[in-house]
């Protein structure tokens, strides 16, 4: 079931926002996959919709902001939320050496921004890929959630 | 890597550890590795001499590097930090009296200008290099966003720092003429300076209070401070500004505030936990 995916179209910040909510409210209740990794460019609105995933975590919206600087921004909420940014991480070495991989894994939230900058993988990450189409207007691929509960758990 | 540093800067100050009083350390927010070096350090210090461990925000130190060239601290004072990490506005009412205005909802300021700088292939740190650019080019050639918000004092960089992606995506051929380059920086960087200005206009006019305060890399930039006291002068405002290596990070403004909390007796315990994520 976890190959199958949902396209979204978003056409506002507000709505990236909204799916994100979605998104976070679906991880909540799924009780399994806790990852996501995330995948757009420049502006696409990554942290857009982390600002919507967090909030389902209540973690209120203007709490997240771009985690570039810091890499890891933490939250202890329960369970404790981890907004990550790899964007100034362009070696593996980078990587290994920002200690990224130590909260992967310890049951709680970790969402990546920029999360090619991995150079690997994490099993049973949720996969989100934003494209840029005009304007304010974005596709939203989400890969690694069944679409059909996706979906539903959106409508609820 | 710690030791040289602190060696070279006892030395330089001609000072020896048996005459430090208290070791001060910024415990947040940051990259946390680098918050978990300087912690482990200090405490070794503060417990092999037997000396107090001081415990600092980041933000606080950034706040009264404005005033570690001047006598004392003029309060109150409406205090900008604008860096790579943060975009903030406070009222400070004095030392320990935060309240903060508005901040970034999205990217920093520095952010913006070192996204901005590396699409456009001017390199890191982007705020230095743009800065330099910006002063042979046209302000105008762009009409970038600014995004004033009203009603709030919240900033947002995010969606300029996309107008100028698309803007140098659409001009791709013209990414090597340093004209081009010049008006984007100038443009880009005039978006940039007229909303924290203006923000802080806004802060002097709501609250009445005449003293402001800058800090953060972003306080280094040329077009920055002259447009701040430009605003100041016409509003009858007094401007405090650090020297240019007192703007971006230091160890001075974490001692200096780290002085406030100790003679304050705001001692921290051996268990002092470096946070990345630490609101003022």
């Amino acid at each position: 079931m976890r190959c199958l995916s949902a396209k979204i179209i978003s056409r506002s910040p507000g709505e990236t926002e909204r799916i994100g909510f979605n998104l976070g409210t679906f991880l909540k209740s799924s009780g399994s996959a806790k990852t996501v990794m995330l995948y757009g460019d420049l502006g696409t609105g990554k942290t857009t919709l982390v600002k919507g995933i967090a909030s389902a975590f209540g973690i209120a919206k203007r709490d997240i902001c771009s985690a570039s600087f810091v890499i890891v921004a933490e939250y202890e909420t329960s369970p404790p939320f981890y907004h990550m940014d790899l964007y100034r991480l362009e070696r593996p070495e980078a990587v290994d050496a920002a200690g990224v991989w130590e909260y992967i894994g310890t049951g709680g939230v970790v969402v990546i921004e920029w999360a090619e900058r991995l150079h690997g993988d994490i099993e049973d990450a949720v996969k989100v890929y934003i494209t840029h189409l005009k304007a304010e207007e974005r596709e939203i691929i989400i890969e690694g959630v069944n679409s059909a509960e996706f979906m539903a758990a959106c409508e609820e | 890597m710690i030791w040289p540093v602190v060696d070279e800067a006892l030395g330089t100050a001609n000072v020896s550890l048996e005459a430090v009083h208290a070791v001060a350390v910024c415990h947040g927010p940051g990259l946390i590795g680098s918050l978990l070096v300087g912690c482990g350090f200090a405490k070794a210090v503060s417990y092999a001499r037997n000396i107090p461990l001081v415990g600092v925000n980041h933000l606080e130190g950034h706040i009264f590097s404005a005033f570690l060239e001047q006598e004392k601290s003029e309060f109150p004072f409406l205090s900008l930090i604008a860096s790579g990490g943060h975009t903030s506005l406070y009222i400070v009412r004095n030392f320990g009296q935060y309240e903060e205005l508005g901040r970034t909802r999205d990217d920093a300021a520095g952010e913006a200008y070192d996204k901005v700088s590396k699409l456009l292939g001017l390199g890191y740190p982007g705020g230095p290099l743009i800065d330099r650019m910006a002063r042979d080019g046209n302000a105008e050639a762009f009409d970038f966003p600014r995004a004033y918000m009203h009603e709030s004092f919240d900033f947002s960089f995010s969606g300029l720092k996309t107008a100028v992606k698309l803007t140098a995506e659409k001009n791709a051929g013209l990414l090597g003429n340093n004209g081009f380059l010049a008006d984007i920086a100038a443009s880009f960087q005039s978006a940039v300076v007229d909303v924290l200005a203006r923000k802080v206009q806004w802060a002097i006019v709501k609250t009445g209070i005449l003293n402001v305060a800058l800090s953060g890399g972003v306080s280094a930039n040329s077009g920055l401070r002259k447009k701040i006291k430009e605003m100041a002068g016409e509003n009858g405002a007094k401007v405090f500004l650090p020297s240019l290596d007192l703007c971006t990070d230091n160890a001075a403004m974490i001692a200096s505030a780290g002085y406030h909390r100790y003679v304050s007796g705001d001692i921290a315990k051996l268990d002092l936990n470096p946070k990345a994520y630490l609101p003022l």
